[in-house]
């Protein structure tokens, strides 16, 4: 990753967070919120493949962190893992086709937070499976499937100096919806 | 080529996770774990004036259509609202004389009372950051007499217990959180003692170790018990019964309670500056 990307990758992190901890900690439903976070080790991965992924998802996952009550690091460790995982997953797939992004976004963001649940209560966090998964799987999932479309296009934005690669090799016009 | 690539990424991915395995080896390990608190700490000091700042910003707008399309709902609550404080003014008149006497005993038995005990007035600024935890962040930390520990009422009861404090924030485990654990009495003479436990933020909290067919009521209240050591003061209300049975051979009596607290409107709580007897 450049130095420039890394800056822009730095910012939109900052943007995300900032909007995760303001409107989306507002739109609870069923005790459950939408998380924007996992969103972005996917869209990294999915634009740059795994290791773009993994390096966003541990940062991303490191900032989120800092303002979250739980285990320290934990966010950064699921974070790399996804990153790395929807981006050797989705190797082989069409990275213009239209179903990537949110089956992606869904099924990737859903997994990320059983792992965190598992992973914490492996820590001693045990109150972190006492939930109510099923209202956790259907918001986070159902806004993943919304909400990937403005954070790829972010991370788009932010990764455009990198030449490897995927889905951010010029594209004609009619194909450029994200 | 293609085989060098490919290993450092593999490199670079294994870097990562070492890393991450080694931040939460040293969160968790008691020795270091002040130097991850003293990061987020210092984090949260940057971090909260700005997440406040783009609150500020988008708050009067969101606000702004919120009244407007409640407009009727939020009269009546007004409404509503100022008739609860002038039933509440009248009943703490009656109460005065009350609460004077039961100080007196109190002091009399070496007992605490709740309301003797210094606090801190704090606003709630967050509240379930993550889908996984019951927790409150207040905009009160260290600096303003807030430690671990500091029992947090507020809302018709206790809310919880200050389980991180930073400079100028701290984090409040709720009592709905799976991992809060309350000591309790009940009973017209608070004869029988028990355990309140949350069981996440989406489910009902239980009371356990109470001994089969013990006499109870819906809506009874359970206060902090006055035991030795206990980690809050005595007679804080702490939940009320909801529903009751004892099944077939069981131990113990199946208990569902409901927090005391109304833990949706906490935009203002008491931290309790109560340190439990070592």
């Amino acid at each position: 990753m450049t130095g420039r990307s890394m800056l822009r990758v730095t910012l939109v992190i900052f943007i995300v967070l900032m909007v995760q901890q303001t409107a989306m900690l507002a739109l609870r439903i069923g005790g459950a919120h939408p998380d924007l976070l996992w969103l972005l080790p996917i869209t990294a991965a999915l634009l740059d493949g795994p290791e773009t992924g993994a390096i966003v998802g541990f940062w991303s996952g490191l900032a989120f962190d800092l303002v979250l009550p739980t285990p320290f690091g934990l966010s950064a460790l699921v974070g790399c893992v996804l990153g790395y995982a929807v981006g050797s997953l989705t190797k082989a797939a069409d990275p213009r086709a239209t179903w990537l992004k949110p089956v992606a976004a869904a099924a990737g963001s859903v997994g990320a937070d059983m792992l965190f649940a598992v992973l914490g209560a492996i820590l001693g966090q045990g109150e972190m499976v006492k939930v109510n998964f099923v209202s956790v799987i259907l918001v986070v999932g159902l806004s993943s499937v919304i909400l990937v479309l403005p954070v790829s296009r972010l991370m788009r934005w932010a990764l455009a100096g990198e030449g490897n690669r995927r889905s951010l090799a010029p594209v004609r016009s009619e194909s450029r919806a994200w | 080529m293609a085989r060098s690539r490919r290993s450092r990424r593999t490199l670079t991915v294994i870097v990562l996770l070492v890393l991450s395995l080694s931040l939460i080896s040293l969160d968790q390990n008691g020795r270091t774990h002040s130097l991850t608190s003293g990061i987020k700490s210092v984090a949260n000091d940057v971090y909260s004036p700005l997440r406040q700042g783009v609150l500020d910003v988008f708050s009067p707008i969101g606000n702004f259509f919120a009244g407007a399309f409640n407009y009727g709902s939020v009269q009546a609550q007004n409404e509503r609202l100022q008739r609860t404080i002038g039933q509440m003014r009248a009943s703490q008149l009656e109460q005065g004389f009350e609460k004077s006497q039961l100080r007196e005993i109190t002091a009399l038995q070496n007992l605490p009372f709740l309301q003797s005990l210094p606090t801190v007035t704090a606003e709630t600024v967050d509240s379930y950051s993550s889908n996984f935890t019951a927790t409150i962040t207040l905009d009160k930390g260290r600096d303003d007499g807030v430690d671990v520990g500091y029992p947090v009422v507020g809302a018709g009861g206790l809310v919880g217990q200050v389980i991180q404090s930073f400079h100028h924030t701290a984090v409040v485990q709720l009592v709905t959180d799976g991992q809060s654990k309350v000591g309790v009495t009940f009973g017209s003479t608070n004869q029988y003692t028990g355990i309140v436990d949350g069981q996440g933020p989406t489910s009902s909290m239980t009371a356990d170790l109470v001994a089969p067919h013990t006499p109870l009521q819906k809506g009874e209240p359970m206060y902090t018990s006055s035991l030795d050591a206990a980690a809050f003061p005595p007679g804080i209300p702490v939940a009320t019964v909801r529903s009751f049975h004892t099944s077939a051979g069981a131990s113990q009596e199946t208990i569902h309670v409901d927090p005391a607290a109304d833990l949706s409107q906490l935009a203002y709580v008491d931290v309790v500056q109560w340190v439990p007897k070592q």
